[in-house]
């Protein structure tokens, strides 16, 4: 921040820091009562609907969200609020998957798909590799967007140095300080150290995002008109209060341009709506609950407070527009994403002062650093179950392993996952990465939520039209990405500039648009529906109607009451609930 | 049983359930109301996105001093959000709820019932008796 005095950064950092100690204690205390596989993958499946919905929440609303999108709205006007709408609104799909999936599942996607399958590994492998993936990618865009928002957040400018360090080396220490922790808390403390890093941090963003909200509102005397009117003068654009500045644009006497804008919009809207339901991080949320009916509360939890959420980006979006201003903002950052903070900071002087600004900005900084955190834990947990339950379980244990194994393994695979994130995002420190957000959705709605859907409902599928889904979902997605202008020939018409992963100059894209929803998520369908009546196995009626059974009425599903154990923990073969 | 807690439902119990009336009315009132939800929301949300991408003079249209049509059409996007959830959840628990509680239960106490069965049958049958005949009679009676 080009105001933070030093003092206000000692404040950042004591906030920090007291903020890990707390969330490392939380995990000490964790470690202490995970005992078994349930204790790690499910928390014990004993949270609350509202816990459970606090966390969902908590998982779901990344930095990329909450400093993104209000970066977006202050730097593009109203295309932002198209961001919130698609995150909102594909609430309503997870709500209606909700029940069937705790029902029917144990720990993870993988277990509902499999359910009909007659041999399990095939199907198994394709869930673990996609859950992997799927994370992984969207673990590098939070992981490399945290090495530059703390740099930001410490006030560390190119010449400046912080405790002897480099600006390239203090954001590499970020990177590897964040991923260690985060090893740390999932290592350790499972799913209930993360469920509850994840309560914290959404206690405090929502806190956070409330008084911003509020001061913001009543710089404007609740005017709402009033502060929209504002930003739309300080913009200097003209369609600020419209659609169209960011997505979708027009460009004039270029008719196949404005087309495949408008269709990379419709893309982008397309992933964010179907690709909710399919994200490996909230769907192993579904399981932390004692039954079906708690995991429907849990996720009306969550949909009340992603809207409530999202509706406050947008004062908080217009508002830094109005009183930050678009040159201070990207002066600061092109892409936007520390509109909120300077907001905060413009803000907190208003109300006392100098001290008032370094305050509020601190605190806000400790909310952004906590929310990374928190969300970064969700998907190593979420992928490290996947491999050690599905891929270690189900296809190299075939089925059988012991549970104390197979925790070992997953804490083994949560420090696997956590290192190579670490690792790739110091590869990827300076790259443009953002795209791996709404890449992450896109695979999600193109590789799980057909084989989710058709197992559910289509009394044909079979096990090869769920892998063939995944598979085909899955690397469509990937080979239109790489393909397209997000990887490599965009180019700033006015500086020359790459906008591209690559540098300028390499230009092998074909696809025109950046999102591959719109072509990728039909594939995926269609590849499913292929799968199943090309391959020559029966649906197994039986287990079909069994599963409809156990999804809609919850008749052996698991539970949150143990059984009474005759041997020490860990010493039983985790049984396989099938008859 | 790792964390799972009741009784495991008995071989073929599903297929009979599956065929139960109650059961097929919670299938259909489930399918109908996924059905209701996901045209009604994606419906909507696609016209709105539409409306987006391809109308903007009437997205730009002022409605109450800078507030215009979008940014009320947005909004709305949240209201009807909340709506649906709270319509769903509503529809739920009055209508399919009560029917999957009464199957579950049902299931609970012939799966307990059968378990028993099965513990009292094993424990005859392990039981080697000192040569008392009337013992061996009734549990022959009791496998009838």
């Amino acid at each position: 921040m080009t105001s933070e005095t030093t003092g206000g950064r000692a404040l950042t950092i004591g906030l920090f820091v007291t903020f890990i100690l707390i969330t490392l204690g939380i995990t000490i205390w964790a470690r202490v009562n995970t005992k078994n596989a349930d204790d790690f993958y499910a928390g014990g499946r004993t949270f609350s609907g509202a816990q459970n919905g606090i966390a969902l929440a908590g998982d779901y609303m990344s930095a990329a969200s909450f400093l993104g999108i209000a970066g977006i709205i202050a730097l593009s006007g109203y295309d932002g609020f198209l961001y919130s709408i698609g995150f909102l609104v594909a609430w309503l799909l997870t709500l209606l998957l909700v029940e069937l999936m705790r029902n029917a599942g144990r720990f993870t996607m993988a277990d509902v798909l499999s359910y009909r399958a007659r041999r399990q590994p095939m199907i198994r492998t394709a869930a673990a590799i996609s859950t992997v993936t799927v994370s992984v990618f969207y673990l590098l865009a939070q992981m490399v967007g945290a090495g530059a928002l703390v740099s930001l957040l410490l006030g560390i400018r190119s010449g400046e140095t912080f405790l002897g360090m480099s600006p390239g080396t203090a954001k590499v220490m970020t990177i590897v300080a964040v991923g260690t922790i985060m090893i740390f808390y999932v290592m350790f403390g499972g799913m209930k150290a993360t469920t509850w890093v994840q309560i914290i941090k959404a206690v405090l963003l929502m806190g956070g995002t409330v008084v911003l909200t509020v001061l913001v509102l009543g710089r404007f005397n609740f005017n709402l008109s009033q502060m929209l009117g504002s930003a739309a003068d300080a913009s200097g654009h003209s369609g600020f209060l419209q659609p169209g500045g960011k997505y979708g644009k027009e460009v004039v006497g270029d008719t196949v341009k404005t087309v495949l804008n408008k269709l990379d919009f419709i893309s982008l809207a397309l992933a964010l709506v179907l690709g909710t339901a399919g994200l490996p991080h909230i769907v192993t949320r579904f399981y932390t609950v004692p039954d079906a009916k708690t995991a429907r509360t849990s996720v009306n939890w969550a949909i009340g407070l992603v809207g409530v959420f999202y509706l406050m980006t947008l004062a908080l979006g217009f508002g830094a527009a109005a009183l930050v201003g678009h040159e201070a903002i990207s002066e600061q950052d092109p892409a936007g994403n520390t509109a909120a903070l300077q907001l905060a900071h413009v803000l907190g002087a208003y109300v006392g002062g100098s001290l008032g600004g370094d305050i509020l900005l601190a605190f806000i900084g400790a909310v952004a650093f906590a929310t990374i955190l928190a969300v970064v834990s969700g998907l190593v947990l979420a992928s490290s179950t996947s491999l050690a339950h599905d891929y270690f379980g189900h296809v190299l244990m075939l089925g059988r392993p012991r549970e104390s194994q197979e925790v070992a393994v997953a804490r083994f695979s949560a420090f696997l996952i956590g290192s190579l994130a670490i690792v790739l995002a110091v590869i990827a420190r300076n790259l443009n990465v953002a795209f791996l957000v709404a890449l992450a959705f896109a695979m999600a709605a193109a590789a799980n939520l057909p084989a989710i859907v058709f197992s559910l409902f289509w009394k044909r599928f079979t096990a090869t039209g769920a892998v063939a889904g995944i598979y085909g979902g899955l690397l469509g997605s990937l080979v239109l990405v790489f393909l397209s202008p997000v990887v490599s020939g965009k180019v700033d018409p006015v500086t020359g500039k790459s906008l591209s992963l690559f540098p300028a100059g390499v230009d092998f894209h074909v696809f025109p648009l950046e999102n591959p929803g719109i072509v990728s998520i039909p594939f995926g369908f269609l590849c499913a529906i292929l799968g199943t009546l090309l391959s020559k196995e029966a649906a197994d009626r039986t287990r079909y109607d069994e599963l409809s059974v156990r999804s809609l009425t919850g008749i052996g599903a698991h539970r949150a009451v143990p059984a009474p154990r005759t041997a020490p923990a860990g010493q039983h073969a985790i049984q396989d609930h099938r008859p | 049983m790792a964390g799972q807690s009741g009784h495991r439902p008995a071989d073929g119990d599903f297929n009979a359930i599956s065929h139960d009336r109650r059961f097929r009315l919670v299938r259909k009132r489930s399918r109908r109301l996924a059905m209701g939800l996901i045209s009604s929301f994606l419906g909507w949300y696609f016209l709105y996105i539409a409306l987006s991408a391809f109308a903007r003079d009437l997205m730009a249209h002022p409605v109450i001093g800078h507030i215009n049509v979008a940014l009320l059409l947005g909004v709305l996007q949240f209201l009807s959000t909340f709506l649906l959830a709270w319509r769903y959840t509503r529809y739920s628990r009055r209508m399919i709820d009560p029917l999957t509680a009464q199957l579950r239960t049902e299931a609970d106490i012939r799966a307990a019932t059968n378990e028993a069965v099965i513990a009292e049958r094993r424990r005859l049958e392990d039981w080697t008796p000192p040569g008392d005949h009337r013992q061996a009679r009734h549990r022959m009676g009791g496998t009838r």
